[in-house]
């Protein structure tokens, strides 16, 4: 499995979409940045971890990761790739699997992005209350939203396996990003379960009158019907050449 | 015993009740290079996608070096290596990196194998250019090179000389040449070009509308290519009337074309000679029976005053033949 992850580091040289990640990852950091100043909007770095905290994992998180999601597995489909490497041979399942980790991996490396940017700017723009615990506590939280929301993109595997360009994944993710707009303070938040992680993470569940048990059903509910159908629908189907 | 590296029986794909690989019988002998032949959508390309199990078959067996490839899945397919239609490649890595890739996940990486792959398939010098700025017979070149790399006892390769120049196509018809007579790889080829099977194949299986109408070896198929006496005469009338005479029919024992481009020739020849033309329409008589008695019956043309410019014993070739086992169907 060590040899697949490695291998899908390989594919991604030269490749502009991780460097496209990565910029878009700072950008939540970088327009509160500007509006530090525009809008006089934060003044510490409490807020302005907590700002980008939820601009990132309740919003711009889900487009960012439906593309990648979508990138990552679409790519063999859409670079005729996948007969040359499905007669290797190599197995359906560990395929998807590494595939699978290899989008954990990015988002990891994308919420560093984001935590590390976020503080840059907040030195730049001079704010104050700054304490190593406060960035750690900071970058857990991120952490821990984006693994959660790591769980719930597995229907996003099946959705670029099965129409294998980009467009319609990147519409889920900009409509899910609607969906967590609207259902911002609604009792049925904690139902939505690209919403659970931010009320999660931030704690923000707690005035929800559900149980902390809930959202966690919901998120991994949504992996595990992602994640077999996924499985079942790539271990079936011909391979398109 | 013949021992077979590809057997399939009954082997079927249909698409929505659209039957495009119909019970297909294939048996590919251990160290024979096997020519797959048809028309673009005979069934080709899907029948070696369900041997490299990326098309599920609708019905029937495969079996490769005499085993079910589905329960030993590993170590049948790690001796296969395949190129199916242009090869896909990553376009944003050289081709070092992409053979890199393929052999890791082989788990046979070695720099010096790939670096002399890729100087047997001349994309040496190619160090720095991405394949996405490859042409079309470079890919076909990587493709190549990426299916014998880890050294297969069977090469599955559908069109693999698409795209290439004539030099190209000598070289891939040289190595696949070398490496059935030399290593002892099984190949199974296709192609729509006749010429390039006829070349290569010591096997050939002539596909239709998803059927293998006919597998047969190069001796086998020589033997069933109609053979025929070509006359080609300066009066195709007379030569007619006295072949009619001797007993033989028209379509039956021989066909003929007439050649208006002679009969002008033999205008120009005789006016310039002073003589006067007598309108004789020249051509060629194809005989396709009693070829034993083609001296005689050009002993009769030359002793009726015909003169017969060109006799050739002459066999049908692979695409004459396919056309005909095709229509036959």
């Amino acid at each position: 499995m060590l040899t697949f992850i490695e291998m899908e580091f390989l594919k991604l040289k030269r490749s502009k979409i991780f460097l496209l990640s990565l910029l878009m990852a700072a950008l939540p950091s970088v327009l509160m940045f500007i509006a530090t100043f525009a809008f006089d909007e934060t003044q510490s770095f409490t807020m302005l971890f907590s700002t980008v905290n939820m601009y990132m994992s309740a919003l711009f998180a889900i487009l960012l990761f439906s593309i990648i999601i979508a990138y990552l597995f679409g790519r063999e489909y859409n670079e005729h790739t996948l007969k040359t490497m499905l007669t290797v041979p190599i197995s359906r399942g560990k395929f998807l699997a590494s595939k699978y980790i290899m989008f954990l991996i990015w988002i990891l490396i994308l919420t560093v992005v984001t935590s590390v940017t976020t503080l840059a700017f907040g030195f730049i723009a001079g704010l104050t209350g700054f304490t190593v615990q406060l960035f750690i506590n900071s970058l857990a939280e991120l952490l821990f939203s984006n693994i959660l929301l790591f769980l719930t993109f597995s229907p996003f595997v099946f959705l670029s396996l099965f129409i294998t360009n980009m467009v319609p994944a990147m519409v889920g993710g900009a409509s899910l990003t609607l969906v967590n707009l609207l259902v911002e303070g609604q009792t049925w938040a904690p139902y939505v379960p690209w919403t659970c992680p931010y009320l999660i993470s931030s704690g923000e569940i707690a005035d929800y009158s559900v149980g902390l048990m809930t959202p966690y059903i919901m998120i991994m509910a949504t992996f595990l019907v992602g994640i077999v159908i996924s499985y079942v629908y790539f271990t079936k189907k011909d391979v398109p050449l | 015993m013949r021992e077979y590296v590809i057997e399939t029986s009954n082997l079927s794909k249909s698409y929505s009740k659209k039957l495009v690989v119909d019970s297909i019988d294939m048996h590919v002998e251990k160290g024979k290079i096997y020519g797959l032949l048809g028309k673009n959508g005979a069934g080709k390309t899907t029948t070696m996608c369900m041997l490299l199990d990326l098309v599920h078959p609708s019905g029937g067996e495969i079996l490769l070096f005499g085993k079910d490839p589905q329960k030993h899945s590993k170590e049948v397919y790690s001796n296969i290596g395949s190129i199916i239609e242009t090869p896909g490649f990553y376009e944003n890595l050289t081709a070092y990196e992409n053979l890199k890739i393929i052999s890791k996940l082989r788990g046979n990486y070695n720099p010096l194998t790939i670096k002399s792959v890729l100087e047997m398939v001349n994309l040496d010098h190619e160090k720095t250019k991405e394949f996405k700025e490859f042409s079309l017979g470079m890919k076909q070149r990587l493709g190549i090179a990426a299916a014998i790399m880890h050294n297969p006892e069977l090469l599955i390769l559908d069109e693999p000389i698409n795209g290439l120049d004539p030099i190209g196509i000598k070289e891939i018809r040289d190595l696949l040449k070398k490496l059935s007579c030399e290593y002892g790889v099984t190949i199974l080829i296709s192609s729509h070009i006749l010429s390039e099977i006829e070349n290569i194949a010591d096997v050939i299986g002539f596909m239709d509308e998803g059927v293998l109408i006919e597998e047969l070896t190069r001796n086998e198929l020589h033997s069933k290519l109609n053979k025929y006496v070509e006359f080609e005469v300066s009066d195709i009338d007379l030569a007619i009337e006295l072949l009619n005479k001797t007993g033989l029919k028209e379509n039956n024992d021989y066909c003929f074309r007439k050649s208006i481009a002679n009969y002008i020739e033999d205008v120009e020849s005789v006016e310039q000679e002073g003589g006067q033309n007598e309108g004789h329409i020249g051509g060629t008589i194809h005989l396709l029976s009693n070829l034993d008695l083609r001296d005689q019956f050009n002993t009769l043309f030359v002793s009726s005053g015909i003169n017969v410019r060109k006799v050739n014993l002459c066999e049908e070739n692979l695409e004459d033949f396919f056309t005909r086992i095709i229509s036959n169907t």
